[in-house]
């Protein structure tokens, strides 16, 4: 399919010209890993992000215009998951660039681990976020976090991870889950929570609700 | 002075004016080896031997983050990525432990349930029309299956004392798929069986006293569902109590609807025995018996779910 694409107006990211759909230039040519469309175009191929599988992708739907990731960058990747997200961020780091995924699930480590295979830039590390000492071991500093996990004290473990690993000047992204905090209570009220807890240690620089998207999310955009 | 050890020394000046030599300080242990920082933390290296490593301090903890922070470097990227990934694979093997397949065991019991429900009820439509009134008299899937596998229609007509039938008078070619399907379907409930004699197997090593108290399925369950012996045995009684009625419980906190009694405790034959109002009693005192039996369980103590079972039946047998 030929579309031409142009750079999105967030670092990394590209779209078609109608604006419709988002998408990363592939470093990984010819290869896909969950099933997502590709689109040819300048010689280069680029992997479409689907906003309601990814947060990242649904916080720059929403509007986010800086996300602060950058080509080379070491990103620290808590709840990596099966690594749809995690994928996209190889992309935008590129072949640089340096992703530690984290996540205490063995089930889904070992599809990051099939995918770390392929995409050199990813490493898995089988681990609990809310324990960084299990991991601080087998890490180095990183320019930004990212962290989405459905805990109860996730803006705690975000707080925690950040002053151990990130840089001064890094960026945090916390994808917050205001269900898995607070069954009850509204999320707005759940997000600014959240917000007042990040706050008192970072910088807060965006802050998207990511309904229709993804029901109850938020995503935190800070700066240290 | 001779003209030599003059330049000699004017090379060395030079080169401590270039490279300022800066004795290592600190040592701490990573992923990649001992890796040692000058006092400054502005140099890092990985330390080839262990005797350097004697020499130098611990590095404190507060100075840790910035230690991390030499190691972002490309040269090092390779390593790191080599070296977790073999960890993190040994962490996958090692993860996998009795809990694992006793999930993956109750899960294959509960899938074939279904798929034999949907299997069996396909064929009463399809011998429907062949002998109808045979699906009326015969309502256990799994002796319906049997009979027509071993008897021809003449044969169960007669036994069955079906005078005259509904049914159409098939071909000898169309009933030969029928009984086809019949025999895998016997294959599954024969899968069943054999999966359900592993479990027991499988638990009566892993979690004797469980088994004893909750049964292999209600037990495999709470397994299942509470993530693993460990976990289970660090859960409240009032969890697993409701455990299989997430549902149920978050309706309740978001809308005030009625608090549930009981999760997968519910199939358990002493709730299912207990007088109706005594139902919420009878969970609560079986969920408090089967945390106990857990922790005997994970902490490999002693038989004690014989006594806990007693001791309820006679309360609410």
């Amino acid at each position: 399919m030929s579309t031409k694409i142009k750079p999105h107006r967030v670092f990394g990211l590209y779209q078609d010209e109608r604006g419709r759909m988002l998408c990363t230039k592939s470093i990984l040519q010819g290869k896909t890993h969950f099933r997502e469309r590709t689109i040819r175009a300048q010689k280069e191929e680029y992997r479409e992000i689907d906003p309601t599988r990814s947060k990242l992708a649904a916080a720059v739907v929403k509007g986010a215009t800086n996300i602060g990731i950058r080509q080379g960058d070491v990103v620290l990747y808590l709840g990596a998951s099966h690594g749809y997200t995690i994928s996209f961020v190889s992309d935008m780091v590129g072949k640089e660039g340096l992703i530690f995924g984290i996540d205490p699930a063995p089930r889904v480590m070992r599809d990051l681990v099939f995918l770390a295979e392929e995409r050199k830039n990813i490493i898995p590390i089988l681990a609990d976020a809310n324990h960084p000492e299990e991991y601080e071991k087998r890490i180095c500093g990183a320019d930004i976090v990212y962290q989405d996990i459905a805990q109860r004290n996730q803006a705690e473990i975000f707080v925690e991870n950040c002053r151990l690993f990130l840089k001064k000047g890094g960026y945090g992204l916390l994808a917050v889950k205001a269900r898995s905090i607070d069954p009850k209570k509204k999320s707005k009220q759940i997000f600014e929570e959240v917000r007042k807890k990040v706050e008192a240690e970072l910088t807060v620089i965006d802050y998207r609700i990511l309904e229709p998207l993804e029901k109850d999310h938020c995503m935190i955009i800070v700066k240290k | 002075m001779s003209r030599s050890s003059q330049s000699t020394k004017l090379r060395e000046s030079l080169y401590s004016l270039r490279l300022p030599a800066r004795p290592m300080k600190y040592v701490f242990l990573h992923l990649l080896g001992q890796v040692a920082v000058d006092e400054k933390m502005q140099e890092i290296k990985i330390l080839k031997d262990t005797k350097e490593a004697q020499r130098l301090i611990p590095l404190p903890t507060e100075k840790r983050q910035a230690a991390l922070f030499l190691l972002k470097d490309k040269r090092y990227y390779q390593e790191l990525s080599a070296r977790n990934l073999i960890l993190t694979k040994e962490a996958i093997r090692n993860a996998v432990n009795s809990d694992a397949l006793i999930i993956q065991s109750i899960s294959t019991i509960g899938e074939l349930d279904q798929i034999c429900n949907l299997l069996a009820k396909r064929l009463r439509e399809w011998c429907g029309l062949y002998l109808p009134e045979l699906s009326e008299k015969v309502t256990n899937h799994e002796r319906f299956v049997e009979l027509i596998i071993t008897k021809t229609r003449v044969e169960l007509q007669k036994e069955y004392a079906i005078t005259e039938t509904m049914g159409a008078d098939l071909e000898q070619h169309h009933v030969q798929e029928l009984v086809l399907l019949a025999k895998q379907i016997q294959q599954l409930y024969r899968l069943r069986q054999e999966q359900d004699r592993y479990l027991q197997k499988v638990m009566q090593e892993y979690c004797p006293n469980l088994l004893e108290l909750a049964g292999a399925t209600i037990g495999a369950r709470l397994l299942e569902l509470g993530k693993g012996l460990k976990r289970l045995a660090l859960l409240p009684a009032s969890t697993i109590q409701l455990l299989g009625a997430e549902k149920a419980l978050f309706r309740h906190i978001k809308t005030g609807a009625r608090v549930p009694k009981y999760g997968v405790l519910f199939q358990h034959p002493l709730i299912q025995g207990a007088a109706k109002d005594l139902k919420g009693k009878a969970a609560r005192q079986l969920a408090d018996k089967l945390s106990l039996c857990t922790r005997l369980d994970y902490f490999k103590g002693e038989l004690k779910a014989g006594e806990y079972k007693k001791e309820l039946e006679k309360r609410f047998g």
